[in-house]
């Protein structure tokens, strides 16, 4: 076995103390810190029950080998990994990204051209089955694959490639997770998340747009220290942090229930800080961490901060009616003309259907004449 | 099951497929109403007939719901008659008055209206809920209402409970994820619009028609009761 996480650490002047620091963070960002979510990480039992969460995480660093990250960037913002280099959490983000280890990352990359793929290549091979491939931005599948292409290599030949060789798969973000804004309608170039270009492969989805850092961390961070994905739901994104809804932890739900809605975002009811739902909030049916975690060090998020939420940690999120218009609307106004149309094509079988009626009922006598009515 | 997806399906494209049966197929119902024609009427008017239409609607919503006991269909069954008020007030409150009911509206028309809080529709929806149970209940026990009886009557009754259940389940975040009841609801709502034009559902459009026309006829002959 390589050279463990601890000793890698320590040689580059990471004293103890602070390696136990880190230790606690990195518990904390596993969503370790709780009862229920130790369960749901998926950690064996020795792991979960006994030692101190910092001291399991400590006994795991003394003994895992330091694992490299590839973090592959395709059709996307970069706005996942702005938002990780930019949280208000820097510990965490320079421990999992700085001291454990990216070894391939476009954006945060010195190294460009060349150089950089040169890097990917060697870090593949090196570590060829075991590092950890994260992928931020959608697959175009279009065509030839060529709305995307890195090196003069497209998305597509660059990612089949580095997920042969990775033991696990971490999408980032709705466009990595479920296809995201590039995939919104028309899907110019046939974008496509990272699950459904390799469904024979388990990708751990972080969508979000952008995803939590610590819930992009925390994953990353639960693979590197035991080994382990945590638990996944139908949509292969951790239960640890996309297990409820933002309506269920939600600080304006006791408006919702109360049936106290903002109308608009200067009124009264926005002031008293009453339920969005009226002014388009899809927190009811998003899934995600954003009510519990929230951003900037647990600061804010959206609906706290008067915005609803979009749910944009939802698959197709972009095309599921517009972001102020109100859940419970119909996706698609009904034009005035198919309306109009519809109503048309019934009154004039109706009228077809009564000229029929009374043209074949012309020959009778007098008292098949329409009666009127009595009341 | 892609839920996100299947709802999606439901509040778009099955939505505007059942929106356009619906509206067709109560075109086709009242132009077949109306072509049935009158008969010409030569006797002369003894009274105003915008008078009679006008008192007949002021009777009917506004004072036979209130002293119901002079009315023999109360007398005859009182279950019906309570029971069935109470569901179609709970009824109209949940569809024009309940907020996300008037989204619904509003994005159909184009322009919204203030709605009654939360707590004051959801216990009209129970109480209509509630209704038509009894109802259904007094359909089997009462002799007269059994053989009144039907696949049709059964229908309707499934079709409009469906919605009214899954939507308060919904409300409530009952049971199941919210988008799946939400899903079970715009169901249940697409059944039941396109089933409306083939039932006896369409009296919410015919009931103006008679009124009208039997306030008119009241008004005309000054019998107006």
């Amino acid at each position: 076995m390589g050279e463990t996480i601890e000793e890698y650490l320590l040689r580059h002047g990471v004293s103890r103390r602070q390696f136990l620091k880190y230790c606690g963070i990195l518990a904390g960002a596993m969503g370790l810190s709780a009862a229920a979510p130790v369960g749901a990480s998926g950690l064996p039992r020795y792991l979960t029950s006994g030692a101190t969460l910092a001291e399991q995480v400590a006994q795991a660093l003394e003994t895992r080998p330091r694992l490299p990250v590839i973090w592959l960037e395709f059709q996307d913002c970069a706005g996942c990994t702005e938002a990780l280099t930019r949280s208000q959490s820097p510990t965490l983000v320079d421990l999992v990204l700085n001291q454990i280890s990216i070894d391939y990352h476009e954006t945060l990359f010195a190294a460009a051209g060349a150089q950089a793929e040169e890097a990917r290549l060697a870090a593949m091979e090196a570590y060829a089955g075991q590092y950890l491939l994260v992928v931020e931005g959608s697959v175009p599948t279009g065509g030839t694959g060529l709305f995307c292409t890195i090196g003069g290599r497209t998305a597509l030949d660059i990612l089949e490639e580095a997920a042969a060789g990775a033991a696990a798969i971490v999408a980032t973000g709705n466009c990595a997770a479920f296809g995201g804004l590039p995939k919104a309608s028309p899907n110019p170039t046939e974008a496509k998340g990272v699950w459904e270009v390799l469904p024979d492969a388990t990708v751990v989805n972080i969508p979000g747009c952008p995803a939590i850092p610590e819930a992009t961390t925390g994953t990353v961070a639960q693979f590197l220290v035991f080994g382990t994905l945590p638990e996944l739901d139908d949509l292969n994104r951790p239960k640890t942090f996309y297990g409820t809804t933002i309506h269920d932890r939600c600080q304006r739900r006791p408006f919702y229930d109360a049936g106290k809605f903002a109308m608009s975002f200067d009124d009264e009811g926005a002031r008293q800080g009453w339920c969005l739902y009226k002014l388009g909030c899809k927190g009811p049916t998003t899934y995600n961490a954003c009510a519990t975690m929230k951003w900037d060090a647990g600061l804010s998020f959206p609906i706290q901060s008067g915005h609803p939420c979009l749910g944009c940690s939802q698959p197709d999120f972009w095309d599921g009616g517009g972001f102020y218009q109100g859940q419970s609307a119909p996706l698609g106004p009904p034009t005035l003309s198919r309306i109009g149309l519809a109503a048309g094509a019934g009154a004039l079988v109706g009228v077809g259907v009564a000229a029929a009626t009374k043209a074949r009922r012309k020959p009778a006598p007098a008292s098949a004449e329409p009666t009127e009515s009595e009341g | 099951m892609d839920w996100d997806a299947f709802l999606r399906f439901l509040r778009g494209p099955l939505f505007d497929v059942a929106l356009v049966v619906f509206v067709a197929g109560l075109a086709y119902r009242i132009v077949r109403v109306v072509a049935l024609g009158w008969r010409r009427d030569r006797a002369p008017a003894m009274g105003s007939r915008a008078g009679g239409i006008v008192t007949s609607y002021a009777k009917g919503i506004g004072i036979w719901p209130f002293i119901p006991w002079v009315k023999d269909s109360f007398r005859g069954n009182a279950v019906t008659f309570l029971a069935g008020g109470l569901f179609h007030l709970g009824l109209f409150v949940v569809i024009f008055l309940g907020t996300a009911h008037m989204l619904v509206w509003k994005r159909l028309l184009g322009f919204g209206w203030p709605t009654l809080s939360l707590p004051v529709v959801d216990f009209l929806a129970a109480g209509a809920i509630a209704s038509m149970i009894a109802l259904l209940v007094n359909r089997f026990t009462q002799p007269v209402m059994r053989k009144l009886t039907g696949a049709p009557e059964m229908a309707n009754w499934v079709f409009v409970f469906l919605p009214m259940l899954t939507g308060y389940m919904m409300t409530h975040h009952m049971f199941f994820r919210y988008e799946v009841l939400f899903s079970l609801h715009m169901l249940a709502v697409n059944v039941l619009l396109i089933w409306i034009p083939f039932s006896r559902i369409p009296h919410f459009a015919f009931y103006f028609f008679s009124r009208t026309i039997h306030g008119s006829q009241f008004g005309k002959r000054a019998v107006t009761p």
